[in-house]
């Protein structure tokens, strides 16, 4: 499993939206995908109802073996890493394009890590930089108490990932290989002081990146449980994590619905109808200093409009005065589409920006080397300006955002039984419905005009 | 490399006397850099790239050209025997860091001048801090803004020629070969304007009529209600839409006139700028016509400078990028950043070019240029500067799609881009 980080962290990953796909992708049928994601979303709700057979969502162990690095040593390669990236980012290119920083914060881990966490687990897990460091200042100072942080639950990391998103989404240079060594260095000794201070058990729901990969790794069709010292390797449907995990709390439940809105909306505020509404002429988008303002707001307002919307699908479906016991267990059900929406609206930042993270591993110093002995001019996105790649792209988007429900309906209803009063048809209908149109917004996101 | 960097061969006289005076300033106890600074010190040039955001995939292509072009630069003697920098710091597309950028390259790195920008409303934002820092502002972006005199003494366009020059003189052409009942489409905000209103002006002026015009509004992304306003005495279709919904739009064109008769049809490449023409969805352009800027295609008749041109900044006969054809470059737009470095040269080299300090030299040097020769220097053709207006002038290219590929037909004449001054920038003060 370890292997298979360091693997990852060496694939492609992460940002921006590539005008010829769009052109392309209007001249596709795309309408017909959207009308039959959502047939087949309520399809599937039905049959679930009518049949009640829903899978097991069974673990199976596939093998074990011993941990051969702890985690304690990996966070502190991880650490070291981070620095040598940081300084990069300082030091090195000007160009987010070629310099490492930027290419592994936004493609590397960002995009191309959530789409291995979805596949092989909570890999993030094994390379985060605190826990070693933490640990080892922790007991040079004796000090081993907390402070009660973990009293604020997923706070913290809501805080965290709401700041994040915001900086990705809409200030204005977060690709700026300065701009975001200065951001990542104050998060990292930020972190670092707060988990030094409670303890590095308080990272999954403190730190931001490690709750998001965490909550989307629970997706995942093969993953590792350490037990005893030694390391399970587990395989399972997608969901069958999700089926053993406890109740969401609050924060948890606002840091969910914070994940899927920031990606909803970072998609949203590209569209010809976003910038419309914004009064903004969608062929000269004006630059992000222009909606700066405007964004910064929209954003808050749309996560605590998709919450509501959520949450109050939940409440509407269930008898009088079971919520708070359920809405915990059924908001789990939103996790599949988290990690989808992420994966999908990522696919194509993925594929360019992933081939310049490639490229500057070719040529670390800019110096003209070729150490994995990739030619000049290497890099190219002529597939997204031809039918038969953007159609190869979408048929790739579509699936993931089809699949996603698909599984949130399973496992919701999977999760309902555990409920009761919750498995009638009218219990299931306004978040079938919700699925349903969530479905249809996620692919018109996608395949939707974009001018920013 | 360091050889080729020292053009002149130096006379004994003045070696000696160089000599002296750099024993004269080491016993005043002048710093020997300084000196040194003089003889070798690389030339720093800033680029504003639109590395990210809208103008990305502009962005790249300036990038590649002009870095192909340093290249050749540099192995051909630099400036003044000094090899040259480019800075490249991406401005979002964005205005408000456009002027960041400008002044980060102009104080804090320290470049000699700037160049480079495309997208007008980053060259608006940035103009007016490169005129506060007293730093030459070259912008590669075909707008009017340079010669409508909405800018200053340090901002000039000489790499590439502006829209109101590109429209006008496709007018002579058109209405004597394509017809002179004009229906013009286009997206109706200042771009699609400019192209209104410098067009119905120049048609006029060659006796024929814009009959009609539809503005389509920038949102639109479906177009087939608006082609019923086409007028059907309309002898030629002017369009110039942009954006994502450009396919569409030729796509619903084709069905509205289906395999009947058509007007001739003419348009901007910059609709389908960086996209194939060979796409599927774009065989109604068959047989129609665009203004070309740098034609795209390698024409039969191509000079040997437009060969060598391809092959530096790796582009093929087809203006794909040679490592995918599928990859079409912005090829009516690049070649800006190209002749705009060899102006520089051009301008630093006349100006007796040493340091910051002779900024102004540089303007002036511009100002003072006026043909430029078609060559490897200038390959998209020759060209006239105006150093009143800041404006560069050349030749445009109509092109037909024959085949999935676009063959020119024509060829302009200087003198029909050329229009009254509308600036003298000479009489502002720096």
């Amino acid at each position: 499993m370890r292997g298979l980080t360091v693997l990852f962290l060496l694939l492609p990953g992460a940002a921006n939206a590539h005008a010829g796909e769009r052109m392309v992708i209007l001249t596709l049928p795309t309408g017909w995908y959207l009308l039959g994601a959502g047939i087949a979303v309520a399809a599937t709700a039905i049959v679930a109802l009518m049949a009640r057979r829903l899978p097991a969502f069974a673990a199976h162990r596939l093998f074990d073996r011993p941990v051969l690095v702890t985690r304690h040593a990996t966070s502190w390669l991880g650490a070291a890493l981070l620095a040598g990236l940081v300084t990069v980012g300082i030091r090195g290119t000007r160009d987010p394009l070629e310099n490492l920083l930027p290419l592994t914060v936004w493609t590397v881990i960002w995009v191309g890590l959530t789409l291995a966490s979805v596949l092989f687990g909570h890999l993030w897990r094994d390379i985060e930089p605190w826990t070693g460091p933490v640990r080892a200042i922790r007991r040079l100072t004796g000090w081993q108490g907390s402070v009660g942080l973990s009293r604020l639950g997923h706070l913290p990391a809501t805080l965290g990932y709401l700041a994040f998103a915001w900086f990705e989404i809409v200030s204005l240079a977060p690709a700026d290989p300065f701009v975001l060594a200065r951001a990542v260095a104050v998060y990292y000794f930020l972190i670092l002081a707060l988990a030094v201070a409670e303890g590095e058990d308080w990272l999954p729901q403190g730190e931001f990146l490690t709750a998001y990969f965490g909550f989307v790794a629970t997706i995942a069709p093969f993953w590792a449980e350490e037990c005893d010292g030694r390391l399970r390797v587990m395989a399972g449907l997608p969901g069958a994590q999700v089926m053993a995990l406890p109740p969401l709390t609050p924060s948890a439940i606002a840091f969910v619905t914070l994940v899927l809105s920031s990606v909803s909306f970072d998609g949203l505020s590209e569209t010809f109808w976003w910038l419309a509404r914004l009064g903004i002429n969608p062929l000269e988008f004006p630059g992000r200093s222009a909606v700066y303002g405007v964004n910064s707001a929209a954003f808050v307002l749309f996560w605590a409009f998709s919450a509501a919307l959520i949450l109050g699908a939940i409440r509407a479906g269930l008898p009088q005065g079971r919520f708070a016991t359920a809405v915990g267990p059924l908001m789990l059900s939103f996790l599949p589409i988290a990690a989808g929406y992420h994966v999908a609206h990522y696919l194509v930042a993925l594929l360019t920006n992933g081939q310049y993270a490639i490229a500057a591993l070719n040529d670390p110093f800019g110096r003209g080397a070729a150490y994995l002995g990739l030619p000049e001019h290497w890099v190219s996105f002529g597939f997204l300006a031809e039918r038969r790649g953007v159609q190869a792209v979408w048929t790739v988007q579509f699936a993931v955002i089809l699949m996603a429900h698909l599984l949130a309906v399973l496992v919701s209803f999977k999760l309902s039984d555990r409920i009761d009063g919750a498995q009638s048809f009218r219990a299931h209908l306004p978040m079938t419905l919700l699925m349903v149109a969530y479905t249809v917004f996620g692919l018109w996101l996608l395949s939707a005009p974009t001018g920013a | 490399m360091t050889n080729k960097l020292i053009t002149t061969s130096p006379t004994r006289r003045s070696v000696l006397t160089g000599m002296a005076a750099t024993g004269a300033l080491l016993a005043t106890g002048t710093t020997p850099r300084f000196v040194q600074a003089q003889s070798s010190e690389p030339i720093k040039l800033g680029f504003q790239l639109h590395r990210t955001g809208i103008g990305a995939s502009y962005g790249r292509w300036y990038e590649r050209t002009a870095t192909a072009a340093l290249k050749l630069l540099n192995e051909a003697g630099g400036i003044n025997g000094r090899p040259v920098e480019i800075l490249f710091e991406d401005d979002g597309t964005d205005p408000k860091r456009g002027a960041e950028v400008v002044e980060k390259l102009a104080t804090q790195a320290n470049c000699d001048l700037i160049f480079g920008t495309l997208f007008s409303h980053v060259v608006m934002g940035s103009a007016l801090r490169a005129g506060e820092l007293q730093v030459p502002y070259l912008v590669c972006s075909e707008g009017h803004h340079v010669a409508s005199g909405a800018l200053n003494r340090w901002t000039l366009q000489p790499g590439i020629t502006d829209v109101k020059s590109q429209v006008q003189s496709m007018a002579p052409w058109i209405t004597s070969n394509l017809g002179k009942k004009v229906t013009m489409v286009f997206p109706d905000y200042a771009f699609g304007h400019d192209h209104r209103d410098f067009f119905t002006a120049a048609v006029a002026a060659q006796g024929g009529e814009v009959i009609k015009q539809v503005a389509i509004p920038p949102t639109e992304t479906s177009f087939t209600r608006y082609f019923p306003q086409i007028p059907s005495d309309t002898e030629v279709l002017y369009h110039v839409m942009v954006g994502p919904a450009v396919l569409t739009f030729v796509k619903e064109l084709g069905e509205f006139y289906g395999s009947g008769a058509r007007p001739e049809i003419f348009g901007f490449i910059d609709s389908l700028e960086a996209v194939n023409i060979a796409s599927t969805g774009l065989e109604f352009l068959e047989g129609t016509h665009f203004w070309e800027g740098h034609p795209r295609y390698k024409q039969a008749d191509a000079a040997e400078h437009e060969t060598f041109y391809r092959a530096a900044v790796g582009v093929d006969d087809n203006g794909a990028s040679v490592s995918d054809p599928a990859d079409i470059s912005t090829y009516g737009h690049m070649f800006s950043t190209w002749e705009t470095l060899f102006v520089v040269k051009a301008a630093m080299e006349a100006a007796g070019y040493q340091g910051t300090a002779d900024r102004q030299k540089v303007v002036e040097a511009m100002e003072a240029m006026e043909a430029m020769e078609e060559g490897v220097e200038h390959p998209q053709g020759p060209k006239v500067f105006n150093g009143k207006t800041h404006q560069v002038f050349g030749l445009q290219s109509i092109s037909k799609v024959e085949g999935g590929r676009l063959v020119r037909v024509h060829q302009t004449a200087m003198e029909d881009g050329f229009y009254p001054d509308e600036v003298d920038y000479t009489t502002q003060s720096f």
